[in-house]
C-alpha cells in the first residue's frame, strides 16, 4: 500500500537527478513518475486500500502510520492526477517563462524538484494517520510552496509573497503542533484513529481542535488569513494551478477532513467553521467580482470556493461531509483548468488584465470551449460535475434550515457571476487592446485544459466514480456511511428550484453590475486600509524594527555586547536570590588548619583581580589576569580536582598566549594612546561591578551552604566509574556517561574550524 | 611588546623575518627542545586518560602548545615543515569522524548511540596502562580534533595575516581561537 507514497516521494529526487544529467530530462521523468503514482493510487484504491503502522520513535509514541483510505485516495488522486496534467503543461510553459525572464534552462530542474516534492508530501499528508507524521508532511508542503512561489527570485514581490505564504501557513502549523501535543498530553497518543475513539467533548477538545482547525483554515486561505493566496499568484502559472487548486489549499480541508472525527464532537467548532466559511465566501466573491488581473480573480474565487467546503463541514451531517469532499474534486478539476487557461492566454497575448482582453474565441476555439466547460462546471451548470456539487450543497443547507438555504443560493449566484465575468471577459465581446500578439498556442498548453474540461463534462454524466470516492472520503471523516446520491431529477424538488433561483440571481448580478460595483470597490478599499494584510504588514515591519534595534544595541561596542549577556543573566540571578527563602541558606563553616594554603591561594587570586582594576597598560593587564587564572588553577589542585586543575592551567596558558599575540598585532602607538585615555564614569562601573559581585557571592555561598542530602549526581557517577573500566571519573564522564554532550561540543568546534577556514578563503592547510 | 630584543642572527636559519622579536637563540633552542617532550606528555596524558588525570582535550592542548611554540620561535614556514602541522585541519576532521564513528557504530548492533565496548563487568585487555576499550578511541578522536583545531586555526590566521600585509592588526584572531 506504500506504492503511491513511494512513487510520489521518489519523483522529486529522481527528477532532480535526471535534471542534473540533462535539464531537458527533468520534466519527462517527473511526469512519468507522477503518472505512475497516479496509477498506483488508482490501483491501491481499486484493491480496497490498506494500512501500514510501524513504530518510529517509540519513546514518544510517534508511529509511522499511514493508511490508504477513502480520504487518502481522494487527495492522493487529486495531487498526482492534476500534478501530472500540470507537469505536462509546465514542460511547455516553463521554457517560455524562463526565456522571458532571461534565465538559464537549468533553473527548471529546481522547479520540477519542488513541484514533485510538493506532490510527494501531499500524498504523504493524505495518507498520514499520526499527528506528528501529518505535521511533518504539512511543513514539507509549506517549504516546497515557499520555493515555488518565490521561483522568480529576482523579483522582490515574488520573494515577499513567498515569505508571506510561508509565515501565514508556517506559524499556524505551529498551532497544529500545539494542538497535537495537547491531545497527546491528555490522551497519551498521537494516533488519529485512537484519538477519535477516546476523545470526549469538552474544553480541551475545543481548544486543541480549534488550534488544529486554524492551521487548516490558514492553509485553505480562509478569511481572515486569506490574504496570502492572492499574493502567491506571483508564482509561475503552473504553480498557481497546482498549489492553489489541487494541492496547497486542498491540504487545509484535507486536514479538517482528517481530524473531523474529533472536531465534529464539538458544536462550537462546527459553528466556527460556519462563520469562517461564510466570511470567506463573502470576501472571496466580492473581491473576485472586482479584480482585473486574471489570476487575482481566480485566487479570490478559490478563497470563496474553499469557503463553501469549510461551510459544508460546518453544516455537518452526511450531506455536508461527503458533499465537502465532492466539492473539492469538482472544484479542483475546474479551477486548475481555469488557471491553466489564464496562463495560456497570457502566454499567447502577453496580457493578464481582463480589461485589456476579449474576443479571443475565434483565435483560440479549443481553449475557449475547454475552459468554457470548466467554467460551467464551477458555475454549477447542468451536464457538468459542478451541478452536483451545488445540488449537495443545497441539500446540506436545507437540512439545517431556510436561512442557510438562502445563503447557499446567494453564494451560488455570486459564483456564477464572477466565473461568467472571467470567461466572457476573455473570450467574448470585441477583441481588447492587449490581444494583438500573434503568438501561436503550443498544443501542450491547450491539451491539459482540454483534458480537465472533458473530465468536468464526463463527471456531469457519469458521476458514479467521483461520487464513490467522495462518499468513501466522507465515511472516513464521519465514521458512518455517507450516501449522497447525486442525480438529475426532472421535477420541482427544492434543490432544483434553488439551482434555478441561483441562475436567475446570478444573471441579475451580472446585468446590474453598474449598480453594485461602487459598493464592491469600496469594500476592497476598506480591506486594503484596515484588512488583515495590513495588520500582517505592520506586524512584520514592527518585528523587523524591534529586531534591528536589539541587534544594533547589542553589537554597538564590546561593552554592550558583554552587557547583553551579563545583564539578563544578572537580572535572572538577582530575581532568583530575591524570591528564594534565605533562612538557613547561608552558613559559615569552620576553618581547618590544613586549609591555610587554600586560603592563601584565594587571597592571591583576589589580589591579582583587584590589581587588574588599577592597571592601565594592556600587556600588564593580560598578565595580571592570567596570573589570577593560574592561581585559581592552584586552588583546584588544592581542592583535589587534578583534572580541572590541568585543564585550567592549559586554558590559562592558551588564553595568555592569545592575549599577548593579539596585542602584538596592534600597533604600539594605538595601544599607548588607548592606555592614556581617562576612564569614563568610574563610579558607575564600580557600582555595577559591586552589585554583580555581591550577587555572585551570594549565589555561591548559598549553594555551598547546602550539601545535597541524597546521593548526588556526582556520587552516582563516581560509583559507576569502575563499571566503565575507568579509574578517572572525569574522563569517564567525558567519554562515556556524557559522551553525547562531548560529541556535540567537538562537532561545534569542528564547525568553527570549518568557518575559520572558509572565511579566510582557503579550504585547507596546503 | 615592541621592547623585546631584535632578532639575533644565529646558526638556526631565520625563516621568517616577520616572525617577531621572540626569535632569539634561547627561545629557539628551548622551543626545539620542548617539542618532543610536549608531544610525549600529550601521548602520555591521552593513554593514561582512563587511569589518571587528563583526557583527550588536555592531551590535544598540550600537543598543540608544543607546536605553537615552534610557530612563535621559528615562524610559520619553518613550523610547517612538520607534517602534522601541514595536515592539521584534515586531522581535526578525521578526529571528529572517529568520534562520530565510535558513537554511531553501536547502532549497527542494535544498541543505543555511544554504547562502549566491552560492556560493564566484562574483562578488559590492558597494554600497560592503556585499556583497549572503545571509550579510549572516542577520546583519541577528541584529541585529534582539539589538536587539529588549535594548530589549524593558528596556521590559517598566520597565513591570512601574512597575505594581508605586515602590521595590519587582526583583532578578531583572539576571539575565534578561544572557542
Amino acid at each position: 500500500m506504500l506504492l503511491p507514497l513511494l512513487a510520489a516521494l521518489l519523483a522529486a529526487p529522481a527528477s532532480a537527478l535526471a535534471g542534473r544529467l540533462r535539464p531537458s530530462l527533468a520534466a519527462p521523468v517527473g511526469a512519468v513518475l507522477a503518472a505512475l503514482a497516479f496509477g498506483a493510487a488508482l490501483w491501491g484504491w481499486g484493491m480496497g486500500g490498506g494500512a501500514i503502522d510501524a513504530a518510529w520513535a517509540p519513546t514518544w509514541e510517534i508511529r509511522f502510520a499511514v493508511a490508504f483510505d477513502g480520504l487518502a485516495a481522494l487527495y492522493a488522486l487529486l495531487a498526482t492526477g492534476i500534478g501530472f496534467a500540470v507537469l505536462v503543461y509546465s514542460s511547455r510553459y516553463l521554457p517560455l517563462h524562463l526565456e522571458h525572464e532571461g534565465r538559464p534552462e537549468s533553473d527548471a530542474t529546481a522547479f520540477y524538484f519542488f513541484m514533485l516534492l510538493f506532490m510527494g508530501s501531499m500524498v504523504g499528508l493524505a495518507m498520514a494517520q499520526d499527528l506528528i507524521l501529518l505535521f511533518i508532511f504539512w511543513d514539507l508542503t509549506a517549504i516546497a510552496s515557499y520555493y515555488l512561489i518565490g521561483f522568480d527570485r529576482h523579483d522582490p514581490d515574488a520573494r515577499s509573497s513567498a515569505l508571506m505564504a510561508l509565515l501565514v501557513t508556517g506559524v499556524t502549523a505551529v498551532l497544529l503542533l500545539i494542538g497535537a501535543v495537547m491531545l497527546r498530553a491528555a490522551h497519551g497518543t498521537f494516533s488519529l484513529p485512537e484519538l477519535a475513539r477516546v476523545v470526549e467533548p469538552g474544553p480541551l477538545l475545543t481548544v486543541s481542535g480549534f488550534l488544529i482547525a486554524v492551521a487548516g483554515l490558514a492553509k485553505s486561505a480562509q478569511a481572515p488569513l486569506h490574504f496570502w493566496l492572492p499574493r502567491a499568484m506571483a508564482a509561475p502559472t503552473p504553480v498557481s494551478a497546482y498549489l492553489h487548486s489541487a494541492a496547497m489549499v486542498a491540504a487545509g480541508v484535507l486536514l479538517i477532513g482528517r481530524v473531523y472525527p474529533l472536531l465534529h464532537k464539538s458544536e462550537v467548532l462546527l459553528d466556527c467553521f460556519l462563520v469562517f466559511g461564510a466570511a470567506s465566501v463573502l470576501v472571496g466573491s466580492v473581491l473576485a467580482l472586482t479584480r482585473d488581473v486574471l489570476k487575482q480573480l481566480l485566487a479570490y474565487s478559490t478563497i470563496s470556493q474553499y469557503g463553501y467546503v469549510v461551510y459544508m463541514f460546518g453544516l455537518g451531517g452526511e450531506y455536508g461531509v461527503a458533499g465537502a469532499s465532492f466539492y473539492v474534486i469538482a472544484h479542483a478539476l475546474s479551477k486548475s483548468a481555469l488557471f491553466l487557461t489564464a496562463g495560456a492566454v497570457t502566454e499567447a497575448t502577453g496580457e493578464d488584465r481582463l480589461s485589456r482582453l476579449g474576443g479571443l474565441r475565434k483565435r483560440m476555439p479549443v481553449l475557449a470551449a475547454a475552459s468554457g466547460a470548466a467554467a460551467a462546471g464551477l458555475a454549477a451548470m447542468p451536464l457538468t460535475i459542478g451541478f452536483f456539487k451545488d445540488e449537495i450543497l443545497f441539500g446540506a443547507a436545507l437540512e439545517r434550515g431556510p436561512a442557510f438555504a438562502a445563503l447557499a443560493v446567494l453564494w451560488a449566484a455570486l459564483t456564477l457571476a464572477y466565473i461568467w465575468r472571467f470567461w466572457s471577459g476573455i473570450f467574448l465581446g470585441t477583441p481588447g487592446e492587449g490581444t494583438h500578439g500573434e503568438r501561436e498556442l503550443p498544443a501542450a498548453l491547450v491539451a491539459p485544459v482540454a483534458a480537465l474540461g472533458a473530465l468536468v463534462l464526463v463527471g456531469g454524466i457519469l458521476v458514479g466514480p467521483f461520487e464513490t470516492l467522495a462518499e468513501a472520503a466522507g465515511r472516513v471523516s464521519l465514521a458512518v456511511p455517507t450516501p449522497v446520491e447525486p442525480a438529475y431529477h426532472l421535477d420541482f424538488r427544492p434543490e432544483n428550484l434553488m439551482a434555478l433561483a441561483a441562475y436567475a440571481l446570478g444573471a441579475m448580478i451580472v446585468l446590474s453590475r453598474p449598480a453594485w460595483s461602487p459598493a464592491a470597490l469600496g469594500f476592497c478599499r476598506l480591506g486594503e486600509k484596515a484588512g488583515p494584510e495590513r495588520i500582517y504588514d505592520l506586524t512584520l515591519r514592527g518585528l523587523n524594527r524591534l529586531s534591528d534595534r536589539a541587534h544594533r544595541a547589542e553589537v554597538r561596542d564590546l561593552r554592550s555586547r558583554v552587557a547583553a549577556i551579563l545583564l539578563p543573566a544578572g537580572v535572572l540571578v538577582g530575581a532568583g536570590i530575591l524570591v528564594t527563602p534565605t533562612a538557613g541558606a547561608y552558613r559559615v563553616g569552620e576553618l581547618r588548619a590544613g586549609e591555610a594554603p587554600l586560603l592563601l591561594a584565594l587571597a592571591a587570586a583576589a589580589v591579582a583581580t583587584l590589581a587588574a582594576t588599577r592597571t592601565r597598560r594592556h600587556v600588564t593587564l593580560a598578565l595580571v589576569l592570567s596570573g589570577a587564572g593560574f592561581v585559581l588553577a592552584t586552588v583546584y589542585a588544592f581542592y583535589g580536582a587534578p583534572d580541572v586543575a590541568l585543564v585550567a592551567v592549559l586554558v590559562e596558558t592558551i588564553l595568555t598566549l592569545l592575549f599577548v599575540v593579539t596585542l602584538k598585532l596592534i600597533p604600539y602607538e594605538v595601544l599607548h594612546r588607548q592606555a592614556e585615555l581617562p576612564l569614563k564614569r568610574p563610579r558607575r562601573k564600580a557600582l555595577i561591578s559591586a552589585v554583580a559581585a555581591a550577587f555572585a557571592f551570594a549565589v555561591v555561598w548559598g549553594a555551598l551552604s547546602q550539601p545535597a542530602a541524597e546521593e548526588s549526581v556526582a556520587q552516582k557517577l563516581l560509583r559507576l566509574t569502575p563499571e566503565a573500566h575507568a579509574k578517572d571519573a572525569v574522563t569517564a564522564i567525558l567519554a562515556d556517561f556524557r559522551g553525547l554532550d562531548t560529541l556535540g561540543e567537538i562537532t561545534v568546534v569542528a564547525l568553527v574550524l570549518l568557518g575559520v577556514a572558509t572565511l579566510l578563503g582557503r579550504g585547507g592547510t596546503r | 611588546m615592541r621592547t623585546g630584543p631584535p632578532g639575533v642572527p644565529g646558526a638556526i636559519p631565520d625563516a621568517d623575518p616577520r616572525a617577531g622579536p621572540a626569535t632569539g637563540v634561547m627561545p629557539r633552542k628551548v622551543a626545539r627542545l620542548l617539542l618532543l617532550p610536549a608531544l610525549l606528555v600529550a601521548a602520555g596524558i591521552l593513554v593514561k586518560g582512563y587511569a589518571e588525570s587528563g583526557d583527550g582535550f588536555s592531551a590535544g592542548v598540550v600537543a598543540a602548545l608544543g607546536v605553537l611554540l615552534q610557530y612563535l620561535a621559528f615562524g610559520r614556514e619553518e613550523a610547517e615543515k612538520l607534517p602534522v602541522v601541514r595536515h592539521a585541519v584534515p586531522l581535526a576532521f578525521a578526529g571528529l569522524l572517529a568520534s562520530i564513528g565510535v558513537a554511531a557504530a553501536p547502532l549497527l548492533f542494535g544498541d543505543a548511540v555511544l554504547t562502549h565496548y566491552p560492556p560493564p563487568g566484562s574483562k578488559v585487555v590492558y597494554l600497560g596502562t592503556l585499556e583497549l576499550i572503545t571509550a579510549v578511541l572516542f577520546d583519541v578522536g577528541v584529541f585529534l580534533l582539539v589538536f587539529g583545531f588549535a594548530v589549524g586555526t593558528v596556521s590559517l590566521f598566520a597565513r591570512a595575516d601574512e597575505s594581508a600585509g605586515v602590521g595590519r592588526a587582526d583583532g578578531r584572531s583572539g576571539e575565534e581561537k578561544t572557542e
